[in-house]
């Protein structure tokens, strides 16, 4: 157990023990008391408006509200003493740590972070929340100005355009979906209808998917067959295959009606159907499928057991569904927004701790396209291959690409541009020398 | 880079996004007792003080019996009025304590998951994220979707609504050139303000007078120094230069173009009253200065990033919906999803953060080259060759779609 581990733990215990004392409800309790004597005086004092009852009952009263007015003052000390308490076990438990405060790079891009999490709402799912937050980010834009420097204000826009005029060049129309960056308002430019349209239509697929049934599925998977083919992606045979599966399992699992549709013999008509245009790629699976039929009586202990237990297999299906259908918007699978905000809370005390040492030293960024530290990221967030190259020790870009030379080591351009003796250079990992003409560039 | 040890939790320093998360209720336990610690002494006093001195005129027979029950009433009347207040306080504060027990809960959960692996750190994670969301959709005044997002989400005790909502009503009443809203916040909180050095409330005093000099008519500009004598002149040994300007304003028209008198009659000075405000009620709250949203994309686009993210090759938001590009959609897939720097959403935004360092290749095993210069793991290549029904012997780029007999590939090392 590390010491937050400790801390929540001892903070929430700390807590149960405050949740003991008293709190402002008791000075109202306390206050109430005081109401009661008031108005038992005033009501003595008015039945009998005689000036001697009136001294006493008030000469009487005094005692008794001074000592409950003390009360209330004391509830009042032991509810701030709670929260006293209170701040200390924060303070103890869960200490202050700073965050960037000086710099922040994202305050100039508000539309941009606005586009991304407005697709986010729509890849979740939340079609309302996302309509309502278009409607109010396009009602009232956001402005450069909040949180940064004033004097700033009417720059960053403009280096912004030129930069992306480049690429607009190409950019106009990849898929109606993707928002010219140019605009300003990057709301009005996302498509939000269709791309709610299509992820409703997801959705849709995937609730279908949940209840068992395939057919909207594999009608997409259908549709988009060449697409799916060119990604290496067998989704329409892996459906058609769970379909067949499915309906070989009869009426006793799949509750569909029990008639000529169903069971091994609506399956094997299902396969007659259905299974012809995938025979050149998967004739082994779909002869395995078939020879199953011998088996029906106890699948359980063929060796086609695997083949047919379809408990994960709809949910796998379902991952793969959705991967595929992201994939064809050009969109990863899962929310980009969830990734890197992840990411950013595993990498954020790295960031603190090389802040920490910069400012001890004095020292400024050396590098502006490159982050200064390393920032481990677990396996399932890495996504492109990295090289770094060994002797300079620098990542590969595009501009200093990774280049193999004959005997099979890859550098960096550069570093073969500078162990070259004339034409020449020897490979510093292996006896062999080589050309510069014969280094040729890799895309890794 | 990528191993067993950074997909461990680091608890010491995990939570660094969240402290605000326990940091707010408990500013605001503070500010909330201090109003019912403010209302009690105030009416106490004068409880205490009337019925002292009801009690001594009615004994030395100064004070009618007729007197003395209206007194008593005026005392009843002021004690029913504090309940109220005290009773509406106590139910915000056990308010703020069932937000801070769930919070607690919340970043507990935390403590029993070791690997970011752990099923249960992804729903931890989005509610994270629906936290972050929901607090940058406050902070720029998007309140409705913040609401409603948070319903949904069913995370009402984890955010901040009622403490945004009020701000940014404040907010939007400086932006519409109101300081009336905003004066009653700083009374609200005026030994806090000065404890900070805020220049909040003298720069709403300058405003008002500013606004009566406007209007150019004589009487209004009289009461723009009478209004000067009262607000702005004790101000004068903290800022003395913008002081002598408010005198010196008296010289000046509204239309005037000589600095810095213009400045200060220009309309921008509205949105800047409203930052400065901001600025204030975040720093009084303990709140970040920016919303964290931020902190995190900063921190995570760049810790994903890589060079190819915006390469001309790959990128997806600058290519042809052709066919081909298609394929260079699918540049990683096959078994991997598109790179969320990559998609659509994030790639614009991540272009102007640096790039993640690595001092250690991260490839895929056997690489091999394909003769177009493309370079795959041999699994992949495999796995590739099969699903297509490739007969033996052949494989497919990837990306490119071109078949290849294997015996043309070469081995790729990486040192």
């Amino acid at each position: 157990m590390t010491a937050n581990d400790m801390g929540i733990n001892a903070l929430q215990k700390e807590l149960a023990e405050l949740s003991k004392m008293a709190r402002l409800s008791a000075a109202v309790d306390n206050v109430d008391r005081i109401i009661e004597q008031l108005s038992a005086a005033r009501e003595q004092v008015a039945q009998a408006l005689d000036p001697h009852t009136a001294s006493l009952t008030l000469t009487k009263l005094q005692n008794p509200t001074k000592v409950a007015f003390e009360k209330v003052n004391d509830n009042l000390k032991e509810a701030s003493s709670a929260q006293k308490k209170f701040g200390k076990a924060l303070n103890e438990h869960f200490p202050l740590k700073s965050l960037p405060a000086d710099h922040d790079a994202m305050a100039d891009h508000p539309a941009l972070i606005n586009r991304a999490i407005a697709m986010h709402l729509l890849r979740e799912g939340q079609f309302s929340v996302a309509s309502t937050f278009i409607d109010e980010a396009q009602d009232t834009p956001p402005h450069h100005a909040l949180y940064h420097q004033l004097e700033s204000e009417d720059t960053p826009s403009v280096e912004l355009d030129e930069a992306m005029d480049e690429d607009d060049m190409d950019a106009d129309a990849r898929t109606s979906i993707t928002a010219s960056t140019t605009d300003n308002n990057d709301l009005s430019s996302l498509q939000s209808q269709e791309l709610q349209t299509k992820f409703a239509e997801m959705y849709s697929i995937l609730q279908d998917l949940k209840a068992r049934n395939l057919f909207s599925a594999i009608e997409w998977a259908r549709s988009n067959s060449a697409e799916l083919e060119a990604r290496g992606s067998n989704l329409e045979f892996e459906l058609s295959k769970l379909q067949y599966v499915w309906l070989f399992k009869g009426p006793a699992v799949n509750r569909l009606p029990d008639d000529e549709h169903n069971g091994r013999f609506g399956a094997l008509t299902y396969a007659r159907q259905h299974f012809g245009r995938f025979q050149a790629r998967h004739l082994r699976e779909i002869e395995k499928l078939a020879s199953a039929m011998v088996f029906a009586p106890n699948l359980g202990e063929s060796p086609y057991n695997l083949v047919f237990a379809t408990d994960s297999a709809f949910t796998d299906v379902a991952a793969s569904f959705t991967r595929e259908f992201c994939s064809l918007l050009g969109l990863s699978a899962e929310s980009p927004l969830y990734i890197a905000v992840t990411a950013g809370a595993l990498a954020l005390p790295k960031l603190m701790k090389y802040n920490m040492a910069k400012r001890a030293k004095g020292t400024e960024w050396t590098t502006a396209n490159e982050l200064a530290f390393e920032t481990p990221l677990p396996e399932s967030m890495v996504y492109h291959s990295i090289f770094v190259c060994p002797v300079a020790k620098e990542q590969t870009t595009e501009s200093n690409p990774p280049m193999m030379i004959p005997c099979g080591h890859v550098l960096g351009r550069e570093t073969i541009q500078k162990l070259c003796k004339g034409t020449r250079f020897k490979c510093p990992y292996c006896p062999s020398e080589g050309q510069l003409k014969d280094a040729r560039q890799i895309i890794l | 880079m990528a191993d067993h040890e950074s997909s461990k939790i680091n608890h010491d320093n995990h939570l660094l996004l969240d402290q605000p998360l326990l940091r707010l209720p408990y500013e605001l336990l503070r500010k909330n007792f201090r109003s019912a610690h403010f209302t009690f002494e105030k009416e106490s006093t004068s409880v205490k003080n009337l019925l002292k001195e009801t009690a001594t005129g009615s004994l030395n027979g100064k004070t009618a019996p007729e007197d003395v029950v209206k007194n008593l009433d005026t005392m009843l009347a002021k004690m029913r009025g504090m309940k109220r207040k005290l009773a509406a306080y106590a139910e915000e504060e056990s308010h703020l304590y069932r937000q801070v027990d769930a919070r607690v809960a919340h970043l507990r959960e935390l403590c029993d998951m070791h690997t970011v692996e752990d099923v249960k750190y992804e729903a931890w994670s989005r509610q994270r994220l629906d936290r972050l969301v929901v607090d940058y959709l406050l902070r720029h005044g998007y309140n409705d979707s913040a609401t409603s997002l948070a319903k949904e989400r069913q995370i009402d005790d984890l955010v901040d609504i009622d403490t945004f909502v009020a701000m940014s009503k404040i907010r939007r009443s400086l932006e519409n050139g109101s300081v009336t809203e905003a004066l009653a916040w700083c009374s609200e909180n005026k030994k806090e303000l000065r404890r900070m050095h805020s220049n909040l409330e003298f720069m709403l005093r300058c405003q008002q007078y500013i606004e009566m000099m406007r209007t150019g008519s004589q009487p209004k500009m009289v009461e723009a120094i009478a209004h000067a004598k009262k607000y702005i002149i004790q101000f004068r040994d903290t800022y003395p230069l913008e002081v002598g300007q408010m005198g010196g304003l008296l010289a000046y028209r509204p239309d005037t173009e000589l600095e810095p008198y213009a400045s200060w009659y220009s309309t921008d000075r509205w949105p800047k009253l409203a930052d400065i405000f901001v600025e204030a009620h975040n720093k009084l709250l303990g709140l970040p200065s920016f919303p964290l949203l931020h902190i995190a994309l900063s921190s995570g686009l760049s810790a994903l990033k890589t060079p190819a993210c915006h390469s001309s090759q790959s990128t997806i938001g600058s290519s042809q919906p052709t066919r081909s590009n298609q394929h260079s959609v699918a540049t990683s897939s096959l078994t991997t999803s598109v790179c969320p720097i990559c998609s659509t959403e994030l790639n614009e935004l991540a272009r102007n953060v640096p790039y993640a360092h690595h001092s250690k290749s991260h490839v895929e095993h056997d690489l091999l080259l394909l003769p177009n210069g493309r370079v795959y793991g041999k699994a992949r290549l495999e796995e590739y060759a099969a699903k297509a029904g490739l007969p033996p012997g052949q494989c497919k780029d990837l990306v490119t779609g071109q078949v290849y007999p294997f015996d043309q590939l070469k081995k790729v090392f990486i040192t």
